[in-house]
């Protein structure tokens, strides 16, 4: 009976050690969540940064939700992926940012982290490329298997996204 | 005087309708400017009578012609409509001078004009979209007064696109909204993709109504013609006219050059008919129809449940998120935290309380050493306080956190201890905090943490705020030695849930008052609650009375 708007774009990404980036974003929400306009899940074009290091995508992105409940309020995680020359696709780094609960314009910053394999994993990354990914991306939005994790921290990026006035209509209780 | 009345502004203006543009009409009024004219206007001006009104009169002036013919006209243009010049219509009957299929149009046209009487017009004339020079006069329009002034490459483009629009006009609009699904890059444009999709490409249509301001009887020079007006619709319903309707202003002048130069006016107005009243109100019936059908429709997606808090009772939710580590010593950082809550509040018991996050190894940003960790965690609790007697402010829920690094030959160390009190205002809020570790006397205890790990510990979290076993009323600390490390940063957002945000006269900064009203509606509620029950109690009570006591019963 509530709905909430998300209404924002990925700005960019800057801080990681390639160029050439493109994100996977997508909006996990609890049960009681409905969408109820707007796509849930996407994916960046890919983009070299000409001067500097920060990469732009400026990726809309646009959601209608209703809302039963506040238990499971909408989450943002994204993947970071960089493309080489050769077209192959390796991965930069795992984020994630809660979607703010207050009205008004945010602007996020959201740290990413990826994955360390061992030593030889680490050399192999440096030379050639590849390294371990997660089984299971669910992860990126969910704390309860991240201790298993031994991870690197990544760059980070800008999502600046704002939630329209919650209409909560009146609440007969 | 019709002097002051004059209208210098000849920039557009542009309108908007939604209705067929087809409903458009103008009325084009068009008048030389004379002696004889302007004293026949104003006829209250001469005060003296000495001469006769009727020798002044244009319609026996000396040149002999009709004033109805030479100095005025008028014309109704509807939109798109063709009304001939006397130079179109000498050059049209000419059959040798028809080359495409529309001049054999016209020419068809002007042949039985002729023949049943000649046209009406005279002066005024129009080029629709499709003559030939509404093109021309695109394409060599001069803005500046430089004689060396060409049409530079984009002139060219536009024109081009004008041009083709009106070939493929449905093609193009169709292709305008959609979103190409493959091929978003051609590799190879060519000349045609390059010239649809360089500039921009609206749809226009375009009509221009001229005048003839020759001498009459030679009427049909095309030096003479004069642009009066020029109208541009588009297909989102946007009229532009220039220059502006003349309803509120006087009327243009034209100065016409040449040995004799003689001043025209002239004045447009807008005489499209209204919609009829029982059109408008359907048209609108139908618009709060449709309207309210998709409100309806989104109304039954969202539903109308929505879940509530007991009331007397604040919820808070806080989706937090644990950002990062900045300023350790050592590499392989993990945090591990706890809520702690204090009195008055109880939390779901499935919630879980605690976390630990990933084992990050740091990186260089700047001056300092960073650690991602970007864990989520979200924590539900709900406040409820019975007891009516304590009405101070509440406490609320604490994080309590450790930073510990695990390297890879697994030594173990702890590298900071902090608490941060749960934001109390709700929204999002940043927060840094810093830590500190015990340390030991003496070099031992350093040396033995550099090379096998371990060092000291708290037995006791809360010992970083107020230890769990404190009662009396200083607390002291000394004696406790410590070492500053780093910081680590959290984003919260806080929702706070409550039915007594739902009164009337609620006010945000009377938070303290809401708290205490918790008590009052707590205790409204159960004597409601009571009422109810007793109720019920009396009405099974009554059910499972034996019927003649019943009915004999005044109840």
């Amino acid at each position: 009976m509530a709905e909430v708007h998300v209404i924002g774009q990925i700005i960019g990404a800057t801080g990681f050690s390639e160029s050439s980036l493109f994100c996977k974003w997508g909006v996990h929400t609890g049960g009681a969540w409905k969408l109820l306009s707007g796509a849930r899940e996407g994916q960046t074009q890919v983009d070299t940064p000409q001067l500097g290091n920060m990469a732009y995508w400026s990726h809309p992105i646009d959601l209608h939700f209703a809302t039963k409940g506040l238990q499971g309020w909408p989450r943002l995680h994204l993947q970071v992926w960089s493309q080489d020359i050769f077209g192959r696709c390796q991965l930069s780094g795992y984020g994630f940012s809660h979607i703010p609960s207050s009205p008004g314009a945010h602007s996020l910053d959201c740290v990413t982290w990826r994955p360390l394999g061992d030593w030889r994993e680490q050399l192999a990354r440096a030379f050639v490329g590849g390294g371990p990914q997660l089984l299971h991306s669910d992860v990126v939005y969910c704390g309860a298997d991240r201790y298993r994790l031994h991870t690197a921290a990544g760059g980070h990026r800008a999502p600046g996204a704002g939630p329209d006035p919650e209409k909560l209509c009146p609440l007969w209780g | 005087m019709a002097d002051s009345g004059w209208s210098t502004d000849s920039a557009e203006a542009v309108y908007r309708s939604r209705d067929p543009v087809r409903n458009l009409r103008l009325r084009v009024h068009l008048q030389k400017v004379t002696s004889s004219s302007l004293l026949y206007q104003s006829p209250s001006q001469l005060v003296d009578d000495l001469i006769d009104l009727t020798t002044f009169n244009p319609q026996t002036s000396a040149s002999g012609h009709s004033r109805g013919e030479v100095d005025e006209e008028e014309a109704v243009i509807g939109w798109q409509e063709k009304l001939f010049s006397q130079f179109e219509v000498d050059l049209y009957q000419n059959e040798t001078a028809c080359q495409t299929p529309l001049d054999h149009q016209y020419r068809q046209e002007i042949l039985n004009m002729e023949a049943s009487g000649g046209r009406k017009n005279h002066r005024i004339f129009t080029y629709t979209d499709s003559d030939r020079y509404t093109n021309l006069e695109e394409h060599s329009q001069k803005m500046t007064t430089s004689d060396t002034e060409v049409p530079s490459f984009l002139v060219e483009r536009m024109a081009n696109v004008r041009r083709r629009r009106q070939d493929r006009r449905g093609l193009s609009t169709s292709r305008e909204g959609s979103i190409v699904k493959s091929r978003i890059i051609t590799w190879e444009p060519s000349e045609e993709f390059v010239r649809n999709n360089h500039v921009i490409n609206t749809p226009l249509q375009t009509m221009y109504i001229m005048a003839d301001l020759g001498p009459y009887g030679k009427l049909g020079q095309s030096n003479y013609e004069q642009v009066l007006c020029t109208l541009k619709v588009d297909s989102n319903g946007v009229i532009t006219v220039k220059p502006d309707f003349t309803d509120n202003k006087g009327p243009y002048r034209i100065v016409t050059e040449g040995e004799k130069r003689e001043l025209w006016k002239y004045t447009i107005s807008d005489v499209s008919p209204p919609a009829q009243r029982e059109e408008e109100e359907r048209e609108q019936r139908v618009f709060k129809d449709l309207y309210g059908r998709h409100k309806e429709y989104l109304s039954s997606l969202v539903g109308s449940d929505f879940e509530m808090t007991i009331p007397g009772s604040l919820r808070l939710f806080v989706n937090g998120e644990v950002v990062s580590a900045q300023g350790y010593e050592y590499d392989s950082l993990y945090v591990h935290f706890f809520v702690e809550l204090p009195d008055n509040w109880s939390s779901p018991p499935f919630q879980q309380l605690s976390g630990v996050t990933q084992t990050c190894v740091t990186k260089s940003v700047g001056m300092d050493e960073v650690a991602y960790f970007s864990y989520p965690f979200t924590f539900e609790a709900s406040l409820f306080q019975e007891n009516e007697f304590f009405a101070d402010l509440p406490q609320w829920p604490v994080l309590y956190f450790e930073v510990i690094s695990l390297d890879f030959w697994q030594r173990y160390r702890v590298e900071g201890y902090g608490s941060i009190v749960l934001p109390l205002a709700p929204g999002s809020h940043t927060m840094t905090v810093s830590t500190w570790r015990p340390v030991e006397l003496g070099t031992l205890a350093e040396l033995r943490r550099f090379f096998i790990g371990g060092s000291l510990e708290l037995e006791d979290l809360s010992y970083v705020r107020i230890p769990g076993n404190f009662k009396g009323r200083r607390l002291s600390r000394f004696g406790f030695r410590t070492e500053t490390t780093g910081s680590v940063t959290f984003h919260f957002h806080c929702i706070q849930q409550s039915k007594a945000f739902l009164e009337p006269g609620f006010s945000w900064k009377k938070m303290q008052s809401v708290l205490g009203g918790f008590y009052k509606q707590n205790s409204v509620f159960n004597v409601l609650e009571a009422f109810q029950r007793a109720r019920r109690r009396m009405q099974e009570a009554r059910e499972n009375l034996p019927q003649d006591l019943v009915s004999s019963s005044t109840l």
